[in-house]
């Protein structure tokens, strides 16, 4: 049951696949294509930099894009996500302390790069989007300080106030376990959903930062965390004014949000809440969350199954 | 008389855009209508009228920059010593002493400041030396109600404990120094041929009496470089962002630097909220060199942003993207300083300084003409060259990100020699060879060649510390590492120059450094203290003389055994085999502790 389920994001939603076809192609004309093809939507472009980032051995023709376009901000913002993403492969998801010195050198090394690109990108275009949501990638990992990646976020949302990744990506440096609290996740979270416009996915923070907190509380304690009813009213409120909201028009941030709400909703055995979304996911899942679970593909087919048992 | 510190010295020192010909004498005649000039007693004057009284200034070519390190600090007691006869008077006057010039500045009627004028030349053919000792004695308490600023180490990680680099240094010499080396550096550098008057005034006042010794007119030093790559980055305090760089002097450099005082106010103080101070500075060195400055501040929990949005700045402004409204303001700041009443007066310093180092004179017209061809690009240019040679400090852990180079924290190699264990720390040895001392860390070796070193301080109970040119220091304490004899002190004080030594008085016993308290856990062997050496080969003797007492009754046991098998009918002579193993581990453990007595007390030799 389990491996019905598409968990690749580049088969899981309509319209990636162009872009996974241009990869492994090495064919930049084709990525360009891609995202000319976006528009100016920077969480859009986003979005698809950071999965592009994901497939192998596409270092080489990005280097090769980046050195023919030198005033293109496009081409160096996809190779300095793609170095981030190296980086991040070596230095694992571990926690700190099980990660060798060797593991960080390489991983810093690689995440210089990027930023070094990423300055001089976003020296010349302020406004890019996509390349500020990079740097805060570069900030947690090089351990720039939680000022640095606040000020970051702050210089992009002068011109995206809403760009869902970047959002998710200072949430994460705003948890405890990037010397943040779970007071600023919380509160960033909240504040984030409550300026967003009805049906945009920020909501799904809110989510995000309870899985979080559940992740770190861990045994019964996580349990008791995500079982209780403020958080879950919490949950339901949000859900209900991002992806369950009428105006909530489905796209690429849909998937995550859906399944992050669906998690939250199961693990704290709220089954009818999770029921809606796993209905909007149908076959498909985001793993960014669900893959904190062991053995996820076969917990999120239970929970599935269980959900729509109640409807 | 404060001085010193007084580095910043007139910025609005008008520039050319490239690299003026070194050579080139300034051409006084473009001044004509401006500026007059003569030479009174051989020195070039420069005057220009303004009502009110009259404010003049003498200039020396010489300064820190051209000291040593034992010699810190004799360019400021000349000065001190130059104005002591002119003692306590409602005269407004002053002196300073700066990198690369010394400058007697004096406010007041005709009278006085010729009565002044006067007094510095006859003070300097005739110093107060008699006051050198309490000038010694003032100075270096002026130097302890300094403090260290937040840009105070800049220089020496530049240019190492030489040159310039001696900005970052206490005066070494207000301890040495003799009468003799003070009259000597009077004599050969405030002389006639190294020195420049400016006066306001449409003449120069009668009575005026500036005759000093012929000499010649020294060049502002070369630069040394401590710093193997650039842009380098150093850490520092915690609320500080501080970077320096070195740019040819130019309009466009000093354009430049205004934008980026202004960029770094409107993003870090204006903009993020990060700093309170966000600023910059460009301030001529020598003739075609000037150093450029940018600091900004922060609260600890700010700093991380603060570093992030001085390095933004930094790279829109290499990038290119400079708003036209920003080189607009810069332009019209730089230009403004023209606008004021009785100009030539008003560029007097400038000029005057100019001419000392032998930097062009720029009339005000080419000047303005300068400023008004200064390009968006060249001011990218001035940007990436001022990037590229810069020394960043920075309050958080690095500044790698962001392209910087760390400054070498370590020497590159290290000397052999007699190897002596830190008492304290089971990981560092000192090494004193024949060409040098190494100071060897866990992270690397921190070397002193004998022939790079720029200052040895010397203390009677036997403490060295050696000072490198490169600015690598090593101290040697003798109380703070194994077996440092008077011996293995003699021979630092053979192989260091007498010029670099600069003995220093006697510590009270209090003051001299002692190794940490150690655990009670048994040190490793070489890097106890003398006295816990002693206390172990004690314990090992003890050790032996109880071990002989256990193998005595041992062996008294075994032959009242044998005796009383000898005695009976039908001896079983097999039971004395229990006591053969026992016997023979008895009899090892004995002879190991033999030995390691034996070592003990041969080590404590």
């Amino acid at each position: 049951m389990g491996e019905s389920t598409v968990s690749d994001p580049f088969d899981a939603l309509p319209g990636l696949a162009p872009l996974r076809a241009a990869a492994w192609d090495d064919d930049w004309a084709a990525t360009q294509d891609f995202f000319a093809g976006i528009g100016d939507s920077a969480a859009d472009v986003s979005f698809a930099a950071g999965l592009l980032a994901g497939v192998e051995r596409t270092e080489a023709y990005l280097e090769r894009a980046a050195k023919a376009l030198p005033a293109d901000p496009l081409p160096r913002t996809l190779l300095a996500e793609r170095y981030v993403r190296i980086g991040w492969r070596i230095r694992s998801g571990a926690r700190a302390e099980r990660v060798s010195r060797d593991q960080f050198a390489q991983f810093h090394d690689w995440l210089r790069k990027a930023e070094l690109l990423l300055i001089e990108v976003c020296a010349q275009h302020p406004e890019y989007g996509p390349a500020w949501t990079a740097r805060l990638l570069t900030a947690r990992g090089l351990e720039l300080g939680q000022s640095e990646a606040r000020r970051r976020y702050d210089r992009l949302a002068e011109h995206h106030p809403h760009l869902f990744r970047a959002q998710s990506q200072l949430l994460q440096q705003l948890c405890p376990k990037w010397s943040g609290s779970w007071e600023a996740a919380h509160g960033f979270a909240r504040d984030t959903a409550a300026a967003a416009p009805p049906g945009s996915p920020a909501g799904a923070l809110i989510a995000e930062a309870h899985i979080e907190h559940w992740l770190d509380l861990g045994g019964a304690a996580a349990t008791e965390y995500l079982r209780d009813v403020a958080v879950r009213n919490e949950l339901r409120e949000a859900a209900g004014m991002s992806v369950l909201h009428p105006g909530h028009r489905p796209g690429w941030h849909s998937l995550g949000g859906h399944s992050a709400f669906a998690l939250a909703f199961s693990l704290g055995g709220h089954l009818r809440d999770a029921a809606r979304h796993f209905t909007a996911l149908g076959d498909t899942v985001s793993e960014s969350f669900w893959q904190y679970l062991p053995d996820w593909k076969n917990r999120f087919a239970t929970y599935r199954t269980a959900a729509s048992a109640t409807l | 008389m404060t001085t010193q510190d007084m580095t910043a010295q007139d910025t609005s020192a008008p520039d050319v855009p490239h690299a003026p010909d070194a050579t080139a004498q300034p051409d006084l005649a473009a001044l004509d209508g401006l500026v007059g000039h003569t030479t009174v007693d051989g020195i070039p004057a420069l005057f220009a009228p303004r009502p009110g009284p009259l404010t003049a200034g003498l200039l020396f070519r010489v300064g820190r920059a051209d000291e040593t390190l034992p010699t810190t600090g004799v360019t400021h007691l000349v000065e001190h010593l130059a104005l002591h006869r002119l003692g306590l008077s409602d005269l407004h006057y002053n002196g300073a002493t700066a990198d690369a010039y010394t400058l007697f500045h004096v406010t007041g009627d005709e009278d006085e400041v010729v009565t002044y004028l006067n007094g510095v030349r006859a003070a300097l053919r005739d110093l107060p030396l008699e006051r050198l000792e309490t000038e010694k004695e003032i100075l270096r308490t002026e130097a302890g109600s300094r403090g260290n600023g937040p840009l105070s180490q800049m220089p020496l990680w530049r240019y190492g404990a030489q040159g310039y680099g001696l900005a970052s240094y206490d005066e070494l010499g207000t301890r040495s120094l003799t009468a003799d080396q003070v009259r000597h550096w009077a004599e050969t550098r405030f002389t006639r041929d190294n020195a420049v008057l400016w006066l306001t005034g449409d003449r120069l006042p009668e009575g005026l009496d500036l005759t000093l010794p012929a000499g010649r007119r020294f060049p502002a030093p070369a630069a040394t470089d401590a710093l193997p790559v650039t842009p380098a980055y150093i850490r520092g305090d915690d609320g500080h962002v501080v970077f320096t760089s070195v740019v040819r002097r130019s309009t466009a450099a000093a354009v430049f630097a205004e934008v980026l005082g202004r960029a770094l106010f409107k993003d870090l103080r204006q903009q993020g909220g990060y700093s309170y101070s966000a600023e910059a500075d460009y301030t001529p060195r020598d003739a075609d060199f000037a150093t450029l400055t940018a600091y900004a501040d922060a609260l600890p929990q700010k700093q991380d942003a603060a570093l992030g949005g001085f390095v933004d700045v930094f790279a829109r402004l290499r990038a290119g993207r400079v708003e036209q409204a920003e080189l607009d303001s810069a332009r019209g700041k730089l230009r403004r300083r023209y606008e004021v009443p009785d100009l030539g007066a008003a560029l007097l310093p400038s000029y005057a300084h100019s001419l000392l180092l032998g930097h062009r004179l720029l009339t005000p017209e080419r000047h303005r003409a300068e400023l008004e061809a200064v390009t968006v690009e060249d001011l990218c240019e001035v940007a990436r060259a001022a990037w590229d040679g810069g020394l960043l400090q920075v309050p958080t852990r690095g500044a790698e990100w962001a392209g910087p180079t760390p400054a070498p924290q370590y020497s590159e190699t290290g000397v052999s020699g007699t190897l002596h264990p830190s008492l304290d720390d089971d990981d560092v040895t000192l090494v004193i060879g024949d060409t040098g001392v190494t100071l060897s860390l866990p992270a690397g070796l921190v070397t002193v060649r004998y022939d790079a070193c720029a200052a040895m301080t010397t203390r009677p109970d036997g403490a060295r510390y050696l000072t490198g040119l490169d600015g690598f220091r090593v101290a040697v304490e003798p109380t703070l590492y194994g077996d440092v004899t008077p011996e293995r002190i003699a021979v630092l004080d053979a192989a260091v120059p007498d010029e670099a030594v600069v003995p220093l008085p006697a510590r009270r016993e209090e003051e001299i450094p002692r190794p940490r308290e150690r655990r009670a856990t048994a040190p490793a062997a070489g890097t106890e203290t003398p006295a816990a050496k002693e206390k172990r080969a004690w314990k090992w003797s003890l050790g032996l003389l109880l071990i002989l007492g256990v193998d005595a009754l041992f062996g008294a046991g075994v032959l009242l055994t044998a005796v009383q098998l000898a005695e009976s009918a039908a001896p079983r002579w097999s039971r004395l085999l229990p006591a053969v193993v026992p016997g023979i581990l008895l009899l090892r453990i004995t002879y190991r502790t033999y030995l390691s007595a034996q070592g003990a007390a041969e080590r404590r030799t």
